[in-house]
């Protein structure tokens, strides 16, 4: 589904933020990126989104090479890639509902086709009940669960979070792991850029681990343990899906 | 749905930024209003010398000794000249006729001439074929015997002709200044307009929206602003535009002096288009760097 052959991104003024990154992601996976704060996480997944180009080696998403992508089809890559941040980037102008609908919207989609899907989404991340709130009369979860819910609302094949609990307490960070993952299940790829070190060792999940700019650590689901975080929060990914964010 | 989007969008663009949409619509307006005000003046200057071309003569007057044949056979030769429309003898008692009528209201003037009738010769009255042919026909008519001096009306024309040149040339300038300063303007407000949806771009762009998608509502509303100000500069010329060329028109008898409506509704239409690509140009300019992926 992703795949990065020999990826290094080096910025305007010679900050080199990835090098010599092989990586492949297959279709359904769950895989965190770890590691602290400039080791090259949100490079990775501006470069899956194609927000940035790389300064050398090539980039599969969705089968297609996205280094040499024309310009205009960058849009319909964007289509397949749902995307979340640690800021949510919600419209303070616009309710829950506005916010999902926005996206169908903006990319053409019918009327009534936003009209079934939206209630539905909303529904899969516990928010049914405030879809006519606006995003200020909400708490940090919520407002994470309507971009959770936005960015999965066209059905994408991968879904791309940056520290998505960066904001977060951890009893919230829980619920909005839960929804991910209940996501992850329906078969999208999820990438997960975190340092949140107790959410990663209990999703048991694959880890790549990244230190300034390079994959330290690349292991698979289970292998990974980090800290004593697991006795905390284990099983929780396991759990039923609900909204006690 | 999203025809009707990118339309609402443009406009609540406009509405959010009212001021700074107000200086790119004036400075529309001045600029085609100038634009639109020269083509007027023009025109009426262009009428002007039209009206000239039918008047210009050009005077030979002639020796007194000539006899009625010599003059005939001249007039004969004269008329075969390829610059000349009509050559009409003006005889010695016309011609004082002439300045009686001129003069009428100074009697000295006519006394004087009365008394000595070799003051006001003879003439030939030539109508050149064209009026810019006048100077060929006097140069012509210097060498011939029996003229004794050749008078036209040529500095006045020179004068017309020159003035509907500098004209030409400051409508130029006007456009060309006004209009840098109108796509300046229109580009400042489309970039006030991106920054202030820069949140909603940016989830545009992230959640696939087309390129053209996310740059239409902001090139609508730099065309938007062009017709408008368009719009305001023909209502402001058509309303005051008769009144600019009398000012300016060299007619004494209140002829037609403001252009026919059909020949306005033509500047109008493609003062309209000029309006239009103005705002386009601007738009261009305010996204440029600004809307990529």
């Amino acid at each position: 589904m992703i795949r990065l052959q020999d990826v290094a991104k080096v910025y305007d003024g010679g900050t080199v933020a990835v090098r010599d990154v092989d990586l492949e992601i297959s279709k359904g996976e769950f895989v965190f990126l770890v590691g602290p704060s400039g080791s090259g996480k949100s490079t990775l997944i501006r470069l899956m989104l194609r927000q940035e180009l790389p300064t050398s080696g090539r980039i599969w998403v969705a089968g297609k090479d996205i280094t040499t992508l024309p310009g205009w089809k960058v849009p319909l890559l964007r289509r397949s890639i749902g995307t979340v941040f640690q800021d949510f980037k919600l419209l303070p102008s616009k309710t829950v509902h506005e916010n999902v609908a926005f996206a169908l919207e903006v990319i053409g989609r019918p009327k009534h086709v936003i009209r079934s899907q939206v209630p539905q989404v909303l529904k899969l991340v516990g928010l049914a009940a405030k879809a006519d709130r606006m995003p200020n009369q909400l708490s940090g979860g919520e407002q994470q669960r309507v971009s959770i819910a936005r960015a999965f609302v066209n059905r994408p094949l991968i879904l791309l979070a940056d520290e998505p609990t960066g904001n977060l307490d951890p009893a919230t960070s829980v619920g909005i792991m839960r929804l991910l993952d209940r996501i992850n299940r329906t078969g999208t790829t999820v990438v997960m850029a975190t340092h949140d070190h107790a959410i990663v060792d209990a999703m048991r999940r694959r880890v790549v681990a990244l230190e300034r700019g390079r994959v330290i650590r690349d292991q698979s689901r289970g292998a990974y343990q980090m800290g004593a975080g697991e006795s905390v929060t284990a099983g929780f990914a396991d759990g039923p899906g609900g909204a006690e964010a | 749905m999203r025809f009707q989007y990118i339309l609402e969008q443009a406009i609540s663009n406009l509405r959010r930024n009212v001021l700074v949409v107000f200086a790119a619509v004036v400075a529309v307006l001045v600029m085609l209003a100038l634009v639109f005000g020269t083509i007027v003046v023009r025109w009426s200057i262009d009428k002007d010398i039209g009206r000239w071309d039918d008047n210009v003569r050009v005077i030979a007057f002639l020796s007194d000794d000539l006899s009625i044949e010599e003059i005939d056979a001249m007039q004969a030769e004269i008329q075969t000249w390829d610059e000349v429309d009509e050559v009409i003898y003006f005889t010695k008692s016309q011609a004082l006729e002439e300045f009686r009528d001129i003069f009428s209201d100074q009697p000295s003037l006519i006394d004087i001439v009365e008394e000595d009738p070799s003051i006001l010769p003879a003439s030939f009255r030539i109508k050149p074929a064209e009026a810019a042919d006048y100077s060929a026909i006097r140069d012509r008519l210097v060498v011939v015997p029996g003229v004794s001096q050749v008078s036209s009306a040529d500095e006045a024309i020179d004068a017309l002709v020159e003035r509907a040149g500098h004209m030409r040339a400051f409508a130029l300038w006007i456009m060309v200044i006004l209009g840098a300063a109108a796509v300046v303007l229109i580009a400042n407000t489309i970039r006030i307009a991106i920054f202030a949806r820069r949140d909603e771009i940016g989830i545009m762009k992230l959640v696939g929206a087309g390129n053209w998608f996310v740059r239409i509502p902001f090139l609508l509303e730099g065309v938007i602003e062009g017709v408008i100000g368009a719009v305001l500069a023909i209502a402001l010329v058509w309303s005051v535009g008769g009144s600019i060329a009398a000012l300016l028109s060299t007619a004494t008898d209140g002829g037609s002096i403001s252009p026919p409506t059909d020949f306005m509704l033509r500047q109008a239409l493609l003062l309209l288009g000029f309006g239009a690509g103005t705002g386009l140009l601007g738009s261009a300019f305010g996204m440029w760097g600004f809307l990529r992926d």
